[in-house]
């Protein structure tokens, strides 16, 4: 049950991206399609999950003072080893991903995971954690990807092979370019808080927004009310 | 007495790590350079017109202001058909940029490769990969074109919001036309 729990709260409730605001620069960076969006989220994903074990086996051997340098260390391991695996096992794969795998060792998700989870958890835990917040960070990466490319590229492509494009639309650069990444970020943080907000009316509740993304002094659905 | 535990455990940690990361490399060492030799020969083969020699083989170095350049030559039934050169242009957005170029005899252009590795943002100057950009250089040669981007006033169609890229691959290709055409017979004339 808590294995469960640790596995989906990662999806919604706790979700990295939209809840938790974490690894933000890679999740501005790379965001402008769909494609680099999956490729970014499976990569980190792994990476999250080997680093969850290793620092949940070794929790309780690892000195309280020194243990970002030595979580730095397992995590930026982990990453060179995907780095190269995949370059000489799956080059295709790494000629798309390439510039993004070194990236993952200053997301700051698999740091903060190692950190406030794996460190704590015992390895059957920190597993799930893993593989929820990855799945997690993945979807969020996703759902920011397809939502800039759409409305910054008028299609969404995936792998080459898959395309898919709005008719008749004029697409606005401006989306998939650096702004575009904090103008759809915003958004759709604010319209999480506003379903969030509806679903609660109709129970009855008021909803409380995470402290950090407080949009209670909005008059536009009167969260405060 | 409690700095040397942290000294031994981050020492442990770390030789650990570097002695994971030896075996790795060594066993994705071979691979890695298998890869991108075929990633190179395949990027020769695809802008080159229809040949039955080995152009990976076919290889003439040739030193034109200060760079060397290898042409990768194309022959069908013992006649010169073209070449392949790789150029790089250090006018990118985002670092340098290779591309494969294949000229047919004639010195028309049969068709450009963007080489994996550029760091062209993504969503917008990474679109000189795509089709559409590369598309236009064909059957261009260094006489029937002005070559620079429409919106300096040449004949290619720059990528919108990307003319840096888009001028970057322009220059590029054009300085590796240029050696071509000047050294085009000796090109010509390499035998296995």
């Amino acid at each position: 049950m808590t294995f469960y729990k640790e596995l989906i709260k990662g999806l919604w409730k706790e979700n990295p991206i939209f809840r938790l605001v974490l690894g933000m620069c890679p999740a501005l960076a790379v965001t402008t399609s769909v494609e680099n969006s999956l490729g970014m989220g499976m990569a980190a994903t792994f990476v999250l999950i080997c680093s969850n074990i290793v620092i949940s086996l070794f929790r309780n051997l690892i000195p309280a003072k020194v243990r970002i340098p030595c979580f730095i260390v397992v995590i930026a391991t982990f990453v060179t080893i995907v780095d190269l695996l995949m370059n000489g096992f799956a080059h295709e794969l790494h000629n798309s991903l390439g510039i993004f795998i070194p990236l993952i060792v200053v997301n700051c998700i698999i740091l903060g995971r190692a950190e406030a989870f794996a460190s704590r958890h015992p390895v059957f835990l920190s597993i799930a954690d893993g593989i929820g917040m990855g799945v997690g960070f993945t979807l969020g990466l996703v759902v920011l990807g397809a939502t800039r490319e759409i409305l910054g590229a008028g299609s969404i492509t995936v792998w080459g092979d898959l395309k898919w494009t709005v008719a008749g639309y004029e697409p606005m650069i401006l989306m998939i370019l650096a702004p575009g990444g904090f103008i759809a970020l915003g958004c759709l943080l604010g319209g999480m808080n506003h379903l969030q907000a509806i679903a609660a009316k109709r129970k009855g509740t008021i909803f409380t927004p995470p402290a950090h993304l407080d949009c209670r002094s909005c008059t536009l659905c009167n969260l405060g009310k | 007495m409690e700095s040397i535990k942290l000294v031994a455990v981050l020492t442990i940690i770390c030789t650990v790590a570097g002695a994971l990361l030896a075996v790795v490399h060594d066993v994705t060492e071979a691979p890695i350079a298998a890869a991108s030799v075929k990633e190179k020969g395949d990027a020769i083969m695809d802008v080159l017109p229809k040949c039955d020699n080995q152009p990976v083989k076919d290889a003439i170095t040739i030193e034109a202001d200060g760079t060397s350049w290898s042409f990768y030559v194309a022959r069908k039934q013992n006649q010169f058909v073209g070449a392949a050169f790789e150029t790089v242009s250090s006018q990118g957005y985002g670092g340098d940029i290779a591309i494969m170029v294949g000229v047919n005899a004639d010195g028309t252009v049969q068709a450009i490769e963007v080489l994996l590795g550029h760091k062209e943002t993504p969503g917008l100057g990474a679109w000189i990969t795509g089709d559409a950009f590369r598309g236009q250089f064909t059957g261009r040669s260094i006489a029937d074109t002005h070559w620079a981007v429409k919106k300096d006033g040449g004949d290619i169609d720059q990528i919108t919001a990307a003319t840096i890229s888009s001028r970057a691959v322009t220059d590029a290709v054009q300085t590796g036309l240029a050696v071509y055409v000047a050294h085009r017979d000796r090109i010509a004339a390499v035998r296995e």
